[in-house]
C-alpha cells in the first residue's frame, strides 16, 4: 500500500511527475485542484482562505475555523483513499496532508529559475521580466499558505525524502527512481500505519460533522482519535455546545468512546513512564487547572530501553480491541464501563486521572528520540508549556541530564514555547513559599517606592524641574532607571498575587 | 506645600486623586489588555480631567508605558513574537515623530503655568486626539456593520490591496513577520505612530493596526513588536519630556500600580469572549471617548478667545465629559470584567471532562 506525496510549485513539472509515477505503480492519481473542488462543493471556503492567505490579511475567527474544516477535509479524503490502496497525490505541501503516517514517501519536486520562468513565460504569453516577478509571487504566496496553514516553513529540504530537480532530470526517469523507491522497506505499510490513517480519517469525519451543524459550525475546536477514542476540545467561550457535541457526533461509525474537555491552551507532558502516584501529575493536573489546559500525554521511548516491549505494546495499542470494534460495527459491548487500553497501565491510570479532573488532552507513545517526537506535533496547535519529565531512563544520571537539557533546548527553539523540566515546575509555575517570599518582597519594594515618592512629593517635582542642562538630564536618567524598575518590581508583585489566587 | 502647587504645573494629589489615577490605570490595562493597544486613549483624556493639563498627562502617561512595554516585550521576545527588524524599521522614523510631536507641544505649551498657554496645549491634543480616534472608531464602526450585513467578519482590506497593486520599491523583507513591505510604507507609519504616541500618547493605535492590516503582519507579531517599539518610543518619550521637566512621576507610579493588574484581566477576557464582540466593545468605547474629549473642545476655545459663552457652562462642559469618559470606561471595563468573572466561575463549576460512549454512558 504505497503513499507518494509529490509537493510541487507552479510549472515546476511535478504534476507530470506525478501522473507518470501512479501510471507505472498503476495506482490512482489525486490533485490537490480535485480535492479543492470537492471542499468548495462541501461548503468549505477554499476561495476566500486562499483570498485571505494570498492577500496578507489576518485570519480571523471564522477564517481560522474554515482553515480547519479544510485541512480536515483534505486529510480525510485522502487518508480514505490511502486505506483502499495505493495512491499518488501531488500538490502545494502535499506532504503536510498525512501527518505521523510513517510509510509516506513525501518527494519535492523543483525545476530551475529560468526553466521555470520559460514555462511560465511559454504558458500564460508573459514577458520575461514578468514572468519571473509571477514565480516570485506565486512562491511567496505558497510560503505564506505554508505558514499560516501547516506553520511550517515549506522550502526545509528536511521535510522530505527525495527532492528531485525536474531540470535535470526527466519526468519519466524521475518516476522510475521513485518507483525503485517505493518498493523500499521504508515505505512499506505497517498495522501501526493503517491504524494512523484510520484514526485520522476518524478525526477528521468527527471535525467535519462538527463544522457541518448549524450549532457547532462556528466553535472552534480541536480534535484527535486513537484507537476509536475521540477527543474533541473546546475552548471555554463555547461552554454552552457541551453537551451538544456528543449528539453532532453520535452518528458517526468507529467512536468508541468520546471525550469533550474545555481548554483554552494545550500543555504536553513528555515522560518515558507514567504512573499515578506521581507528585509530578498532581502539579500538572493543578497548573492544567488554572490554566484551562488540556494536557496531552507523551510517552517518548527508545527502542533500547529496558522496556521497550512495554512502549510497543503502547504504540501498538489496542490493536486487537480496534479489531474487536471493527467487527462490531465500531459498537463497543454493553457493559458500561468498559475501558479501552492503552497498552501501558501507568498511562491507563494516568488518562483516568486527567479525565477526572478534566484536563485529558489525549496521549501519544514516541518511539525514538527528539526529532521522532516532533514530528508528531500539530504546529497549528496552541501549546502554552511543554513540561519534560524523566526521559533517557537507559542512560547514566550524567548523560540523561545532558541528553534531558538538549531536549528543552531543541523544543524551545521549534516551539517557541516554554519548555521546562519537571523538576523545574513547582518553582515557576506554583505557589509555594519561595513564590511566598517573592511576593512578600515585591509588595514591599513596590510599597517603599509608592511610599517615597508620595511622601517626598515636593522634592521629587522640584528635582525633575529644577534648572540646568546637567541637572535637567540627570533628570531624564533617573526616570528612565526608575520607570523599569518600578514597573519590573509590580509586575512580579501582581503576578504573584494572581496566582495566589489562582488567577492565570 | 500649596505655594510649590500653585507656581508650578503639577497638581496636588490628594489621596481621592490618587485613587483615581489608580483605577484609571486599572480601567485603561484593562481595555489594553483586552483590545491589545491603547489603553492611553482613557488614561490621558481621564487625567486631564482630573486637573492634570495636557501636556502633563501625556509625559506622565508614556513614561508609565515605557515601564510596561519593557516587561511586557520581554516575555512576547522569548515566544518568539517579536520582529525586531521591523521594530527597528519603524523606529528609525518613530523617534522623528516624537521629537516634532515634543516640540510642538513644547512649542505651544512654552507659558508653564499661562493659562493661556495651557489651553492652546489641550485645544491641540484634544483635536488630534478626535481627529484620530475618531476615523479609527468609525473605520472600525463601518466594518462591523458591513461584517454584519455579508456574514464575513474581515476587516476592510483596501488599504493592504492598494499597497500591493503599488508595490513601491525598495521592498524589505521581514523574517519574523513573513512579509515584505515598501520601505516608504514602513517609514511612514513609523513617522505617524511616533508623531501620535509623542502628542496623545496612542501610538499602539495607529502601529498595531497599520502592521496588521498595512504591512500583513499576524496579530501576535504585530502586538509584539508593537511593545518592543513602545519600549524604545516610550523610553526616547520619558528623556525627552523628563529633560523639558514635564513628567509628574506621582502619576505615573499610580498608573502603573492599576494598569499591571488590569492588564492581565484583559488578556484573560480575551480568550473568553467572541472576536465580534470584542471589535464592538473596542469600537463603542473608543467612539464614547472620542465624544467625551470632544465635549471640551469648546471650553478651550472659550479660553482662547475664539468663541464666546458664559464661562460657568465651563462645568457642566467638564462634568459631563468626565461622565461619558468615565461611563465609557467603566462600562467597558465592567463588561470585560463580567465575561472574565463567568469564565472564572464556569471553569470552576466544571471541573471534568464529558467522556460518553456510543451506549450514551456519560461521566465526569
Amino acid at each position: 500500500m504505497q503513499i507518494v506525496c509529490v509537493s510541487r510549485g507552479t510549472f515546476g513539472g511535478g504534476k507530470q511527475l506525478a501522473e507518470t509515477l501512479a501510471k507505472k505503480l498503476g495506482c490512482v492519481c489525486l490533485s490537490r485542484e480535485e480535492i479543492n473542488d470537492a471542499a468548495t462543493a462541501a461548503g468549505i471556503a477554499v476561495g476566500k482562505l486562499e483570498l485571505a492567505v494570498t492577500q496578507r490579511r489576518p485570519l480571523n475567527e471564522w477564517l481560522n475555523i474554515e482553515k480547519e474544516r479544510y485541512k480536515a477535509f483534505v486529510t480525510q479524503n485522502l487518508a480514505d483513499r490511502a486505506l483502499a490502496g495505493p495512491m499518488v497525490y501531488h500538490g502545494r505541501h502535499a506532504h503536510l496532508q498525512l501527518p505521523n503516517v510513517s510509510h509516506v514517501m513525501r518527494v519535492r519536486a523543483i525545476m530551475d529559475a529560468d526553466m521555470r520562468t520559460a514555462l511560465t513565460m511559454q504558458r500564460l504569453g508573459l514577458p520575461r521580466d514578468k514572468a519571473t516577478i509571477y514565480n516570485e509571487q506565486v512562491d511567496e504566496d505558497r510560503a505564506r499558505w505554508a505558514r499560516t496553514v501547516y506553520n511550517i516553513d515549506w522550502q526545509d529540504p528536511g521535510q522530505y525524502d527525495a527532492v528531485i530537480n525536474l531540470s535535470r532530470v526527466k519526468a519519466d526517469n524521475a518516476a522510475s527512481a521513485l518507483v525503485t523507491m517505493t518498493q523500499l522497506p521504508e515505505f512499506q505499510a505497517a498495522p501501526a500505519d493503517r491504524r494512523q490513517l484510520t484514526d485520522l480519517s476518524l478525526a477528521c469525519r468527527c471535525r467535519l460533522a462538527v463544522g457541518a451543524d448549524a450549532r457547532t459550525r462556528l466553535s472552534d475546536v480541536q480534535v484527535k482519535a486513537r484507537e476509536g477514542r475521540v477527543l474533541l476540545t473546546y475552548l471555554p467561550r463555547h461552554h454552552q455546545l457541551a453537551k451538544i457535541f456528543p449528539e453532532v457526533l453520535a452518528g458517526i461509525d468507529g467512536i468508541g468512546e468520546l471525550t469533550c474537555t474545555m481548554a483554552s491552551t494545550n500543555l504536553m507532558w513528555v515522560r518515558e513512564r507514567f504512573a499515578e502516584d506521581d507528585a509530578e501529575l498532581e502539579q500538572i493536573v493543578d497548573l492544567a487547572s488554572r490554566w484551562d489546559a488540556a494536557v496531552e500525554l507523551v510517552r517518548l521511548g527508545s527502542t533500547e530501553a529496558a522496556d521497550a516491549p512495554a512502549l510497543e505494546s503502547a504504540l501498538l495499542g489496542a490493536a486487537q480491541q480496534a479489531d474487536d470494534r471493527a467487527g462490531l460495527g465500531g459498537i463497543l459491548d454493553d457493559t458500561a464501563n468498559v475501558e479501552l487500553d492503552y497498552g501501558d497501565p501507568g498511562v491507563n491510570q494516568t488518562m483516568q486521572r486527567l479525565t477526572s479532573s478534566g484536563r485529558v488532552g489525549g496521549f501519544r507513545a514516541v518511539r525514538g528520540g527528539t526529532k521522532e517526537l516532533l514530528t508528531g506535533i500539530d504546529r497549528t496547535a496552541s501549546y502554552s508549556l511543554v513540561v519534560i519529565g524523566q526521559v533517557f531512563l537507559d542512560k547514566p544520571a550524567p548523560v540523561r541530564k545532558r541528553l534531558t537539557r538538549e531536549l528543552i533546548g531543541f523544543l524551545a527553539d521549534k516551539l517557541k514555547v516554554p519548555v521546562v523540566e519537571a523538576a523545574e515546575l513547582k518553582a515557576h509555575y506554583s505557589f509555594g513559599w519561595t513564590q511566598g517570599l517573592r511576593l512578600i518582597l515585591t509588595g514591599a519594594a513596590t510599597a517603599g517606592l509608592v511610599a517615597l515618592v508620595l511622601n517626598h512629593q515636593v522634592e521629587i517635582l522640584s528635582f525633575l524641574t529644577g534648572p540646568g542642562t546637567l541637572h535637567r538630564a540627570l533628570c531624564a536618567a533617573a526616570l528612565f532607571a526608575f520607570a523599569p524598575v518600578f514597573a519590573y518590581l509590580h509586575g512580579q508583585f501582581s503576578h504573584h498575587v494572581l496566582r495566589l489566587f489562582r488567577f492565570e | 506645600m500649596p505655594d510649590f502647587f500653585s507656581t508650578s504645573v503639577f497638581i496636588p494629589l490628594t489621596w481621592g486623586t490618587a485613587g483615581q489615577v489608580i483605577l484609571l490605570g486599572f480601567i485603561g490595562g484593562i481595555l489594553s489588555g483586552f483590545i491589545g493597544s491603547g489603553g492611553a486613549f482613557f488614561m490621558t483624556p481621564g487625567m486631564m480631567n482630573l486637573g492634570v493639563a495636557g501636556p502633563i498627562a501625556v509625559a506622565s502617561n508614556i513614561t508609565h508605558k515605557f515601564g510596561k512595554a519593557m516587561v511586557g516585550q520581554k516575555r512576547h521576545g522569548d515566544l518568539g513574537h517579536v520582529d525586531k527588524k521591523l521594530g527597528i524599521f519603524m523606529l528609525a522614523t518613530a523617534a522623528v515623530g516624537i521629537n516634532l510631536a515634543v516640540f510642538v507641544v513644547k512649542h505651544l505649551f512654552a507659558g508653564g503655568s499661562d493659562p493661556l498657554s495651557n489651553a492652546k496645549g489641550d485645544l491641540y491634543i484634544s483635536v488630534v486626539f478626535v481627529v484620530v480616534l475618531a476615523a479609527v472608531s468609525l473605520s472600525m464602526a463601518r466594518d462591523l456593520i458591513a461584517s454584519r450585513k455579508s456574514g464575513d467578519t474581515q476587516p476592510s482590506r483596501r488599504i493592504v490591496d492598494l499597497l500591493a497593486r503599488l508595490r513601491l520599491h525598495p521592498l524589505i523583507r521581514f523574517p519574523v513577520a513573513d512579509v515584505s513591505v515598501s520601505l516608504w510604507v514602513v517609514l511612514f507609519c513609523g513617522l505617524a505612530t511616533g508623531y501620535l504616541a509623542g502628542t496623545i500618547g496612542v501610538g499602539g493605535f495607529v502601529g498595531v493596526p497599520a502592521m496588521i492590516y498595512v504591512f500583513g503582519v499576524p496579530a501576535q507579531v504585530a502586538a509584539g513588536t508593537e511593545l518592543y517599539l513602545a519600549m524604545f518610543m516610550g523610553a526616547y518619550g520619558a528623556l525627552n519630556y523628563g529633560f523639558q521637566g514635564m513628567v509628574d512621576i506621582r502619576l505615573t507610579v499610580l498608573l502603573l500600580i492599576g494598569s499591571l493588574f488590569g492588564i492581565h484581566l484583559g488578556t484573560y477576557g480575551t480568550k473568553v469572549v467572541r472576536e465580534i464582540v470584542i471589535r464592538l466593545v473596542t469600537t463603542s468605547i473608543i467612539l464614547l471617548c472620542v465624544v467625551s474629549r470632544a465635549i471640551n473642545i469648546p471650553v478651550y476655545l472659550r479660553q482662547l478667545g475664539l468663541v464666546d459663552f458664559d464661562p460657568a457652562w465651563d462645568t457642566t462642559f467638564n462634568l459631563a465629559s468626565k461622565a461619558l469618559l468615565y461611563a465609557s470606561g467603566l462600562t467597558g471595563a465592567g463588561l470585560i470584567l463580567i465575561f472574565v468573572i463567568k469564565a472564572n466561575l464556569y471553569r470552576r463549576r466544571v471541573q471534568a471532562s464529558l467522556v460518553t460512549t456510543p451506549q450514551g454512558t456519560a461521566r465526569a
